[in-house]
């Protein structure tokens, strides 16, 4: 065991507050891991319904931070019903502004201004809020209060359980979970499997992330899964041609190119 | 073996029948704890029926169930669209999540759902309650809102704007019964508003209200029924074994039937508590025939030791006993094979095994029990050796109803001819219908939501249409999408349909708010590429499972929602037919399919064939007692004569239901064949009793017949007061029909009884047939 992670422990009986510093740094970690300036990827979203039926959609994306904000375009390929379709995203770092959405659809041949989602919206017909597309592995920090609760496994590699509380009822129901435990790999600082429980308490669903890969330094979760417990739906989201060196101008995350799309 | 024989052997081996009694009711009975209670109206439907069928596969396609819907309605002039009404929605909301086995995030209300508009640049999403709605110009924002929202209209909200939806989806539907009683407690603390008022229904809250009456029924209906038949057989037989013995009987055959039932996994429906009552009155009428007989050889021959007693009355008893117990069964059984649902054929078959189980108990237990006692008189029957002057009140009452039925045959005919004529056009009058709310109290608010709700709204029952493409990502069609837009409209334009919603509703408003909210645009796209994009749109901020109410997620099967608001049986058969009729021809020659469901057609399908087989099933009731009987007395005319009392008396039921507008529906159904089972004890034992006075004494017909009345008619007076009495408990029950059950069936033992004892003697001699007189004048 790892003298740090045994500090940790060690301070887990003294007080609750130690423990609370304990989860709250380990969490602050999570969110200092790199995750490239911009990146280029193709993602596959596969969605499966209780049924067992698996539809499945593929995307071309583009990131770039501006500054502390981030832009984001992503180019629907497949089905073929709804190539070209693209969503332009701006996110904002202040916590009070609202992100930006623009919508291409290609058989309207019209861009269309979405208003903001809210973060525990489901993204895209996934099991997968927007908070947790946006934050790519990472957390609000000031949305929880966190407890580092044991060491233990994740994943078959070994880890620490933290659990995170939202700081008030109104961000609970905003993100629409009572309770989260991550579960952190030290080793690259990302949780690789999560439990959420609805604001009733109900388990709601699981992410787990299968299988990571350490791409020009940065560490990329490349095929991640989730469970809904409570409606048996699953989405499984795979990431390939990953590229976090490639030059991305900052025309790509305007309304003309995303009109111009994958022409 | 002769009845002297076989009732010697059962009294020399007393001790060894009565430990052997005791087992095998312990055996059996000690199963009963295993007995699990089924109060769903499915429970009523055969599981193979194809209609219930198609219905659970859609369901589980759709991944539809039932939950609990809480209304708030407010009559007043501006309706619920104020901010006392409209934050009342808020803390409904928010408080059902709390509510343990409610799903938080599938409560759907005004307060969890989003505006969509569309405006010049693009789409506005908006929350209904993103701002709270707590000024009058928000609340009046919001009823704009919903107007402009054609897929709220009738069903989240009501169209007039007086009632609004809470609709809670439950996480696991067997705790139904227990969400729904947490749920009342929980709006029990509610910020009612002016003129606000609250309502919860729903399927599980129904289930929820009949297991919690059958509990009730349970603990009051039995011990009531127990006290009503001892307090008879006091009045009967005067004794203390006259009272105990008989319930023991009672305790031997119910405890044994409920026993067999659990063993065989058999559940305890709504009408079960009904089983248990009919087991009272078939093991006390067995007891009060051989306890007459018993009482009346004391009297005969006071210093007879108990066994010689004993042996007397059950030589004298067993043959009635056993004939009534035979076509009892016959009744109970032809119930059984003519029903098409679960609880009734249960209960025509444990009936059936009821009365075998207090024949046999009353055929070895009872006279074992006897053999033991030292034979004392009873006050009741102490004088009746001859001496009419100074018989009990009742044998004194019945002699001279006697002496007049003897002496005008006639007259006691040609009224029996009247009553059946006039039984005969009430009869006509019974309306075939059926409604599951009305199985509830009118006073009790189940029912009253259940009105309310369906007023106010477009309906809370469904007629659905399926409608299915051939390949996937079919119904991305726009001629695919056009049919059922076409089927929405019909559906529409019939009586009862309040509304109907499909996944083209989704697409139409997508399509207007792409396009600035144009109402031009609430149109079906012509290009099958917009229609996947539009879908695509929506799923940006829905749930992964937003749509799978209406569409799977293969875009191959479509439902279409008909609300309907009353879910009537007299209903149903116009509307299901008419709707099947359409579908046959409008999708013939299409590649689609249409197949109907939702609960309004499996009500109709399963009610359809208990209205029609009714008189077949009570025909065939009345052949069985009619072959029966003429097996028992091996005559052609004995069958024919034992018919008619019975045959008379389900009439009279008819003739009531007719004229107090009781339906004939899934519980009425029965109540004709059990009353035959149970009537038809009395013809059975009266013409036992004038073909015994016929060959034993001798004189005129009329003399002969004379005691029948004060001796078998006496012990039929006690017999019939037990067990019509024993079902008027049922009236103090709080199931309506379990109340009609009870009144019924007590007119039909009422008019078995006193037609048997009229119309018999009174036919016997206008006819004189010589299976009663075994060819001697």
């Amino acid at each position: 065991m790892k003298p740090v992670y045994l500090l940790f422990l060690a301070l887990l009986p003294i007080a609750a507050s130690a423990a609370d510093d304990a989860g709250h740094d380990i969490m602050q970690k999570v969110n200092a891991r790199p995750d490239g300036e911009q990146v280029r990827r193709d993602f596959t979203i596969s969605t499966t319904d209780r049924r067992g039926v698996t539809r499945v959609e593929k995307t071309i994306a583009y990131r770039k931070y501006f500054g502390a904000d981030k832009r984001t375009v992503m180019f629907y390929t497949e089905p073929t019903n709804v190539r070209g379709t693209g969503f332009l995203t701006f996110d904002y770092s202040a916590p009070t502004a609202d992100d930006d959405q623009w919508l291409y659809l290609p058989a309207l041949r019209k861009i269309r201004r979405i208003s903001s989602s809210n973060r525990g919206d489901s993204f895209l017909g996934t099991d997968l809020s927007y908070e947790e597309i946006k934050k790519e592995n990472k957390v609000e920090i000031s949305d929880y209060r966190f407890t580092l609760l044991e060491e233990t496994t994740c994943l078959e590699r070994p880890g620490l359980l933290v659990e995170a509380i939202p700081v008030s009822d109104r961000i609970a129901e905003e993100l629409g979970y009572s309770k989260v435990h991550y579960c952190i790999d030290p080793a690259i600082w990302m949780a690789r499997h999560v439990e959420f429980w609805d604001i009733a308490g109900n388990h709601l669903k699981t992410i787990s992330i299968d299988e990571v890969q350490e791409i020009d330094g940065v560490w990329t979760s490349v095929d991640l899964q989730v469970v809904n417990h409570k409606t048996q739906h699953r989405t499984r989201l795979q990431q390939d041609n990953i590229d976090y060196s490639v030059e991305i101008d900052d025309q790509v995350f305007t309304q003309p190119y995303l009109r111009r799309g994958l022409r | 073996m002769s009845a002297s024989q076989f009732f010697g052997a059962v009294i020399r081996w007393r001790w060894p029948i009565l430990i052997l009694s005791l087992l095998c009711f312990l055996a059996i009975a000690s199963q009963a704890p295993k007995l699990s209670k089924n109060t769903r109206s499915d429970a009523f439907i055969d599981p193979q029926d194809p209609a219930l069928l198609d219905r659970d596969r859609v369901e589980a396609l759709f991944n539809i169930n039932d939950p609990i819907v809480v209304a708030v309605v407010n009559e007043a002039p501006g309706g619920i669209f104020n901010p006392q009404s409209l934050a009342l929605v808020d803390w409904i909301t928010r408080r059902l999540q709390q509510v343990d086995n409610i799903d938080p995030d599938q409560v759907t209300s005004l307060a969890t759902e989003a505006n969509i508009v569309g405006t010049e640049y693009g789409m506005e999403v908006e929350d209904f309650f993103a701002t709270a709605p707590s000024t009058a110009a928000r609340s009046e924002w919001m009823r704009n809102a919903i107007d402009n929202f054609p897929l709220y209209q009738g069903n989240l909200v009501g169209r007039e704007g007086k009632t609004t939806l809470v609709v809670a989806e439950l996480l696991d539907e067997d705790r139904a019964a227990d969400t729904y009683e947490a749920v009342v407690d929980a709006l029990q603390d509610a910020p009612l508003g002016a003129g606000d008022s609250l309502h919860v229904a729903g399927e599980g809250a129904v289930a929820g209200y009949l297991q919690s009456y059958i509990d009730n029924d349970a603990k009051r209906l039995n011990p009531l029924a127990a006290v009503i038949i001892t307090v008879v057989l006091f009045v009967a037989l005067r004794t203390l074994r006259g009272m105990l013995i008989p319930n023991l009987i009672v305790i031997l055959t119910a405890g044994s039937t409920i026993g067999a039932m659990a063993a065989f996994g058999v559940n305890f429906y709504t009408i079960t508590n009904g089983l248990i009552v009919c087991m009272i009155g078939i093991a006390v009428a067995d007891s009060v025939h051989i306890f007459s007989q018993y009482y009346e050889e004391i009297a005969l021959d006071p210093g007879a030791p108990a066994q010689v007693v004993t042996l007397r009355a059950m030589v004298k008893m067993w043959q009635p006993v056993t004939l009534t117990t035979f076509t009892t069964i016959a009744g109970f059984s032809a119930l059984s094979a003519t029903t098409t649902m679960p609880p009734v054929f249960y209960f025509g078959l444990f009936g059936a095994l009821a009365v075998f189980l207090a024949w046999l108990y009353s055929m070895t237990t009872l006279p074992a029990l006897l053999s033991l006692l030292k034979p004392k008189a009873s006050r009741a029957f102490s004088h009746q050796s001859g001496k009419a002057a100074s018989l009990s009140v009742s044998s004194r009452l019945l002699a001279r109803l006697g002496d007049w039925v003897l002496r005008r045959p006639y007259t006691v005919a040609a009224l029996g001819l009247v009553l059946a004529g006039v039984a005969g056009w009430g009869a006509f009058l019974v309306e075939a219908n059926e409604e599951r709310i009305a199985n509830f109290k009118s006073s009790e608010p189940i029912y009253h939501a259940d009105k309310t709700i369906n007023a106010l709204t477009d309906g809370t029952y469904h007629l659905d249409i399926m409608v299915e493409s051939p390949d996937p990502e079919g119904l991305y069609q726009p001629q695919a999408l056009r049919k059922i837009e076409q089927t929405q409209r019909y559906l529409e334009g019939l009586p009862h349909v309040g509304g109907t919603v499909s996944i083209v509703d989704y697409i139409k408003q997508m399509h207007k708010a792409v396009n600035e909210d144009q109402a031009a645009y609430y149109t079906i796209p012509d290009d099958p590429q917009l229609v996947a994009q539009l879908f695509l749109l929506y799923s940006a901020s829905g749930d992964p499972t937003e749509f799978e109410d209406e569409i799977d997620s293969e875009r191959r099967f479509a439902l279409i929602r008909a609300s309907v608001d009353e879910n009537k049986y007299s209903n149903n058969k116009v509307l299901v037919p008419l709707v099947q009729q359409w579908l046959d021809e409008s999708y013939a020659g299409t590649d689609l399919k249409a197949t109907v469901t939702g609960d309004i057609n499996v009500s109709y399908h399963w009610i359809n064939p208990i209205v029609n087989t009714n008189l077949m099933s009570v025909l065939v009731c009345i052949a069985a007692v009619i072959v029966m009987s003429a097996l028992l007395f091996r005559s052609g005319i004995a069958g024919a004569i034992v018919v008619v009392p019975v045959a008379l008396s389900i009439l009279l039921v008819y003739a009531v239901m007719g004229f107090a507008g009781v339906w004939l529906g899934v519980g009425t159904s029965m109540f004709a064949s059990i009353a035959i089972g149970l009537g038809v004890d009395f013809a059975v034992h009266t013409t036992h009793s004038i073909r015994t006075l016929l060959a034993e004494r001798s004189g005129s017909w009329e003399e002969r017949l004379r005691p029948l009345f004060p001796t078998t008619g006496r012990a039929q007076l006690f017999n019939f007061l037990a067990i019509s009495l024993g079902f008027s408990v049922l009236i103090t029950s709080d199931v309506p029909p379990l109340i009609k059950f009870g009144s019924l069936v007590a007119v039909a033992v009422a008019s078995a009884f006193f037609s048997a004892l009229l119309l018999l003697p009174a036919l016997a001699l206008l006819i004189k047939p010589r299976f009663l007189s075994g060819g001697v004048e």
